[in-house]
């Protein structure tokens, strides 16, 4: 059954009892290996190029930002009395909220069985990677003597002699973010590893032979090896779906631990996941709809899975204008004079536009995808993710610094405003991210080849069960 | 294809229906004895104490029973939303489980009373303006009788109706076998899961949580909803797993459900405890007296609920973690039946930490009575869910998704 | 694993085995299938995905690898937990947001993440360990047709190690079950050498990468004469001077400038205003007790207090007023008394002062009250402001004791302004006046009313 004899050609039509077809175009296995790896065997079109040659400058800038910050000091940024915690924790914030899709797709919709997400699951886990670099770097340069930034770790130190506090939750943070980063990392590279025996043996030069065999350890397929990698996959899976939820968690604790009111409150944890997905998935959809027409996929990243992550999109939309509720509703209810003000203050106060900026791409942009016209256009769909990155990004602001910026004191009431250096440095990091990101589509299998076989057997199996119960015996037969 | 074709047997026993009005009888007699034992046991200080302790444990189990309806109700929404197949053999248990919320309605009616009775049984701001503290003075624009019961009708008026739908959608599709059904359904979920949602969450905040009407969490409605869900699963699999002990839909339910229903109720064990320790190290790091003091009630020495507090963290989240997570239990639906029997009496004690301490200390009176009110409102649930389900099939034989949901298997290991 | 490391000796290429190749997973299945009833238990298959059925089909056994998992996860939970504890309660104990040393819910968190974080982690190393891997000669790559197995070929191999090998009817068999081809695999003849360059390529890498480490190791264990690299100039070096050093700028060579005359520096006016101090300072300073001499008398005082012997014989203290400071109290209140500023006096006595010196001002307040019930022997009651030597004090000596306190009784100087303080004081007056009046004291108007009652 190496073929899929296709006839649906919009996949997006539910037929109740019936699974639509995730590889479209009548693929074979041998058509869905020439796809994808040659991307990276033949030369890189030019819209790559581009953005490529844009990201690199653009990452520099940013390392020459973060070097004048260590020359002159934490000066150069906006922070100020009462907004301590500024621009790069809101940076920290976004960032380490995109960096949840790419987990979350491959573990959590695995353990889902969601197969729609083998075509785009290898593309965000490489973007969670790269997301969380990107947010690593935030903390790390705000600890004001960044050099000195592994006093974090709990290691001996015989000048100190002293150990880390950990009632602090922004050692959690250290810890959480850095479990995450690490295992996510791990959990990318091992997907990754029956790919990169593919682009070995389709090499033609030895050096490329070399480094992909270095990379995929002598992977042979055997089955042996299969049995004991999916169940490795599968408990990676099951441990990563609770540390996916962990880590905004941990994150939302930096703020909900604190008295200050918008930010002590008890729906941040769920609540901060719900946003780090939703806003995971907006970048996801913001990378792949490029990059399934421009290296022509869509026949594995077809309009079925965008339209799926699309419905993931509205769900946790939805959820975060739930919370957004929530909070209002609480504070109004609670009769707690702070709350209220807090809340009152987020809608109409000085910084109304970044909260209305923030509900309406958060909360109404995503309701088109009500819609099955937006949910499968590419063009209405990224336009709408477009408006999420922005939305989360505001949400994270709005929390910050608006909630930072009216102390319980009038007199130290303040307005915080970026400087050039923080704009440029948010700007800068999405240089490091494209650059990564641009790297990873050069050199790397971008789609998961091996499972998105896998998912084309099983369709095979499960038409081929379809046709045989629509007979006279319900018989499954042994084959499967 | 023809309904059925498994020829497998999945109507309620007759022998258990036949049953169902002793045990209506019993329920109805237990909860009695639950108030007399409250009334005359409750030590004379003042009379309104009995009568405030059945309230309250009235409340606790109304709630341990509506929430696991509730979630089968959301359970159905979830899998038409997402086009599950597994589950499609095991969804009329949770259409019908759902379907009995508007009984619910009706018992909802006793809290109603109380209400309006403006003594402060049960809420303490239902005694109204001037007769209680200024905190709850200042929230009586959203407490209070009237806007309350607008609210609960609102509340039921979503469930019911979509319960309704779903369940009876689903039955003419038992008749006609129209795909088009499916399609429906699965189009109305995605709205009725944001109503529902609305819903459960504000029920919690009215409810419950107004209980202690000082106290306020915005996690709350989530928790309820945990705890809902949990406890669902349990009942499913207790359901399934007696059925198939009297010889019904043995075809329809294998190992593979029941290995599922036991991950989904494993996944939920753990979100509980993830939301309640969320909102327990939030207010304990914090530290702020007004949102201390409901921790306070419930875990300081002098008030007796502290190994109440206990339990739940050993029993409610480490034994039932540890106990479930082998593959091998997961597949054994007898050791399953007994891991759902032991979820929903944790289950139980939660709903008793969340409201009983509001009555006041723990009392050996409390607790017997407590229990035998629990004892009352689970044998009325039974009685009601036999009632409901009466001759109808507990297997949508005719989803389309029927052949999808038999023929799955979990991934071998 | 059904291969083993090529032996050097063999010479001709060893025979391992066969492979048979098919174009789909359902044909590789259903030859497992057969190649398994025909009792062969050493075989493999080589695929592009997992074939769902292939581990029934070949008879493969499930992995240990869950407990690795488990008992990574366990191990990192203690070793979390241990880790807190040990480091936050008992190494370096230090108070922080109220918190306990062992404050469990905080160690949580953590605890968590490391349980994650070790089971990850043993789970992929233990899978490569248990696959062999990384392994990087396998004689199956010998056969270039082998390199579809990662694109969209199936294989199935036989081993010859099997005790039923037997090469002619492995052949038959494999050939029964509609393969694309069958080969025998054999030993890999390709060169085993390593290329010469990639040792001294991986030895320079490992002596780089060791430089920066060594360098920071050196610096930090050894001395140095030279003047240390001054990165931020400004930082280390800046246009100002410290305390105690000398400067050219000035006639006398001090850095630190003594007060130009008739000046008062910030924050000082409370020192030399008797609005804040109740007396004059610079008439305190022309009088003739110096402060050396009133340091002495408040030290013995001091000592006479705290000495138990002399507590126990006489409870009472020495004689108040016995060291009473010489000080040019001021004898008039410096401020207006406004009938406004006698209702604040009253509002702060009231708030401040009654609960120990009582509403009439007696020394009978609640908590002398409370004290003197529990009748514990060592309490002193409050001074009652009608004494005669109160009574004989100035507003200035009174306003003194409110803002500085007295004995047992605290300062009020952090609690009321010095508004307030005076307020407090003309409203001590008052009381004072109240407590010995006369019937002349009382307006003419008003006297009725009082020989009615």
């Amino acid at each position: 059954m190496a073929t899929i004899a296709s006839k649906v050609i919009d996949n997006t039509i539910d037929t109740p009892g019936r699974r639509t077809p995730l590889v479209t175009g009548n693929q074979t296995y041998g058509s869905i290996t020439h796809m994808v790896s040659r991307i990276s065997e033949e030369s890189q079109p030019l819209a790559w190029w581009v953005t490529f040659l844009l990201a690199v400058p653009t990452l520099g800038m940013f390392g020459s930002l973060i070097v004048y910050l260590f020359l002159t000091g934490v000066g150069v940024w906006g922070n100020m009395s009462p907004v301590f915690w500024a621009w790069p924790i809101v940076n920290f914030v976004f960032w380490v909220g995109i960096g949840h899709a790419g987990t979350l797709i491959s573990a959590i919709l695995f353990l889902f069985r969601q197969n729609w997400r083998t075509g785009i699951n290898r593309a965000a886990e490489a973007m969670t990677i790269f997301a969380v670099v990107c947010a690593g770097t935030f903390p790390g340069i705000h600890v004001g003597r960044a050099w000195l930034a592994f006093w974090l770790a709990p290691y001996p130190s015989l000048n100190l002699w002293m150990w880390p506090q950990f009632r602090s939750p922004l050692l959690w943070d250290v810890f959480a973010v850095g479990t995450y980063a690490s295992v996510s990392l791990v959990f990318w590279y091992m997907g990754m590893i029956p790919d990169l025996a593919t682009f070995r043996d389709r090499s033609t030069s030895k050096f490329r032979r070399m480094v992909y065999g270095i990379l995929s350890l002598g992977w042979s397929g055997s089955s042996r090896h299969w049995m004991r990698y999916e169940k490795a996959y599968s408990l990676l899976a099951a441990l990563a779906t609770p540390l996916v939820l962990s880590v905004h968690t941990v994150v939302s604790f930096d703020f909900a631990v604190a008295q200050l009111p918008g930010w002590h409150t008890t729906i941040f944890p769920p609540y901060f996941v719900a946003g780090a997905i939703f806003s995971g998935f907006g970048m996801v959809v913001t990378l792949l709809v490029p990059v399934r027409a421009l290296y022509n996929l869509k026949d594995v990243i077809t309009l079925r899975h965008l339209d799926n992550m699309n419905k993931i999109i509205l769900a946790t939309g939805s959820l975060v204008g739930l919370a957004y509720a929530t909070e209002f509703f609480m504070a109004w209810y609670s009769k707690n004079p702070y709350e209220v003000f807090a809340f009152v203050n987020r809608a109409f106060g000085p910084y109304w536009w970044a909260y209305w900026i923030m509900v309406s791409c958060n909360v109404i942009s995503p309701q088109l995808f009500w819609f099955k016209f937006f949910r499968t256009n590419t063009i209405a769909m990224w336009i709408v993710s477009i408006f999420v990155n922005i939305g989360m990004w505001f949400e994270r602001f709005v929390i910050t610094i608006t909630s930072l910026s009216r102390d319980f004191l009038p007199s130290s009431w303040g307005y915080f405003s970026p400087t050039w250096v923080d704009i440029g440095m948010l700007i800068g990091s999405f240089g490091l991210f494209f650059t990564l990101f641009s790297l990873f589509c050069r050199f790397l299998p971008i789609v998961a080849m091996a499972e998105v076989k896998g998912v084309m057997s099983q369709h095979a199996h499960a038409e081929h069960r379809h046709d045989h119960s629509h007979g006279h015996d319900h018989s499954h037969g042994s084959t499967h | 294809m023809a309904a059925n074709t498994l020829n497998d047997n999945v109507t309620m026993p007759a022998s258990w229906r036949s049953k169902a009005p002793i045990l209506a009888a019993v329920g109805f007699c237990s909860v009695l004895i639950s108030l007399g034992l409250f009334h005359f046991g409750s030590s004379a200080e003042n009379e309104a104490t009995g009568f405030r302790m059945f309230y309250h444990s009235y409340l606790a189990n109304y709630v341990f029973c509506l929430s696991f309806c509730l979630g089968a109700l959301f359970f159905v929404l979830v899998q038409h939303v997402v086009r599950a197949g597994w589950s499609a053999s095991i969804r009329r248990v949770a259409e019908l489980l759902a379907y009995t919320i508007p009984w619910w309605a009706v018992l909802f009616l006793p809290i109603v009373a109380v209400v309006f009775s403006d003594h402060g049984t049960l809420y303490e701001w239902s005694r109204g303006t001037g007769k209680v503290e200024p905190i709850v003075e200042l929230k009586l624009s959203y407490l209070n009788p009237g806007w309350f019961l607008f609210r609960a009708l609102i509340y039921f008026a979503i469930w019911c109706v979509a319960a309704r739908l779903y369940f009876r959608m689903s039955r003419e599709q038992d008749e006609t076998g129209s795909t088009e059904i499916t399609l429906k359904l699965q189009r109305w979920a995605g709205p009725f899961i944001i109503l529902f949602a609305l819903a459960l969450n504000f029920a919690a905040f009215d409810w419950i949580m107004s209980t202690d009407a000082a106290w306020y969490s915005t996690i709350f409605g989530v928790y309820i909803f945990a705890s809902g869900m949990l406890s669902f699963f349990a009942v499913m699999i207790l359901t399934c797993y007696l059925m198939q002990r009297s010889g019904r839909m043995l075809k329809y339910v294998n190992t593979e459900h029941f290995h599922d229903l036991a991950k989904w109720q494993f996944g939920f064990i753990v979100f509980w405890s993830y939301i309640a320790f969320s909102q327990f190290l939030l207010y304990w790091y914090a530290n702020i007296p007004e949102e201390t003091l409901w921790y306070r009630e419930r875990l300081d020495l002098s008030t007796g609920w502290r190994p109440l507090g206990y339990m739940l963290i050993a029993l409610h989240f480490a034994v039932p973690l540890l106990g479930t997570l082998p593959r091998a239990v997961r597949r054994n639906k007898g050791v399953l039946a007994f891991w759902a029997v032991f979820i929903l009496f944790v289950h139980w004690l939660d709903m008793t930490f969340l409201i009983m301490p509001n009555v006041g200390h723990a009392s050996a009176i409390m607790i017997v009575g407590h229990f035998i009110c629990w004892i009352g409102m689970v044998s009325i649930f039974i009685s009601l869910f036999m009632f409901r389900v009466g001759e109808t099939p507990m297997v949508a034989t005719r989803d389309p998704w029927i052949p999808d949901a038999l023929a799955y298997q979990q991934m071998p290991m | 694993m059904s291969d083993h490391k090529p032996e050097k000796k063999a010479k001709p290429p060893r025979a391992f085995g066969w492979v048979a190749e098919y174009a789909d997973d359902n044909k590789l299945l259903d030859a497992a299938r057969k190649v398994r009833d025909s009792g062969y238990s050493r075989t493999d298959a080589f695929t592009p995905f997992p074939v769902h059925g292939i581990d029934e089909a070949l008879g493969i056994k499930a992995t240990v690898l869950p407990w690795f998992t488990l008992i990574a996860g366990a191990t990192g939970t203690s070793i979390a937990l241990l880790m807190q504890w040990w480091m936050n309660a008992y190494d370096y104990p230090y108070i922080i947001s109220g918190k306990p040393f062992a404050s469990w819910p905080a160690f949580i968190p953590v605890a968590f993440e490391l349980t994650i974080l070790f089971a990850a982690y043993t789970t992929v190393f233990a899978m490569l360990g248990l696959n062999g891997l990384p392994k990087f000669s396998n004689p199956m790559f010998t056969n270039p047709k082998f390199d579809r197995a990662t694109d969209d070929r199936f294989f199935l191999w036989v081993d010859s190690r099997d005790k039923y090998f037997n090469t002619e009817k492995v052949k038959s068999l494999l050939d029964s079950t509609g393969p694309i081809s069958v080969e025998e695999v054999r030993e890999d003849d390709s060169s085993s050498e390593i290329p010469k360059g990639i040792f001294s390529a991986i030895f320079l890498v490992i002596m780089a990468s060791l430089i920066p480490g060594a360098i920071v190791l050196r610096m930090r264990s050894s001395r140095s004469d030279e003047p240390r690299l001054h990165v931020f100039f400004d930082m280390d070096f800046q246009p100002k001077k410290k305390p105690q050093q000398s400067t050219t700028l000035f006639a006398d060579r001090r850095v630190q400038r003594p007060p130009v005359p008739g000046t008062i520096a910030r924050g000082e006016l409370e020192l030399s205003d008797p609005y804040y101090l109740g007396y004059d300072p610079d008439k305190t300073a022309s009088l003739e007790a110096s402060d050396a001499t009133r340091m002495v008398a408040f030290k013995a005082q001091d000592a006479a207090a705290q000495d138990p012997k002399s507590a126990a014989v006489d409870p009472k203290p020495a004689p108040a007023g016995a060291v009473e400071p010489n000080y040019a109290w001021l004898t008039e209140a410096p401020i207006e008394a406004t009938e406004e500023l006698f209702a604040l006096g009253k509002k702060k006595f009231e708030t401040n002062c009654a609960v120990c010196h009582g509403f009439g001002g007696y020394g009978d307040g609640l908590v002398s009250q409370r004290a003197l019930n529990l009748a514990q022997g060592y309490w002193l009651q409050p001074t009652s402001m009608h004494e005669d030597r109160i009574q004989k004090q100035t507003v200035g000596r009174i306003y003194f004791t409110v803002t500085n306190g007295k004995g047992k009784m605290a300062g009020y100087a952090s609690s009321l302004t010095p508004r307030e303080r005076w307020a407090v004081v003309l409203y001590v007056r008052a009381l004072q006046r109240s407590q010995n009046a006369t019937i002349e004291d009382v307006p003419e108007p008003r006297r009725a009313d009082l020989s009615s009652k």
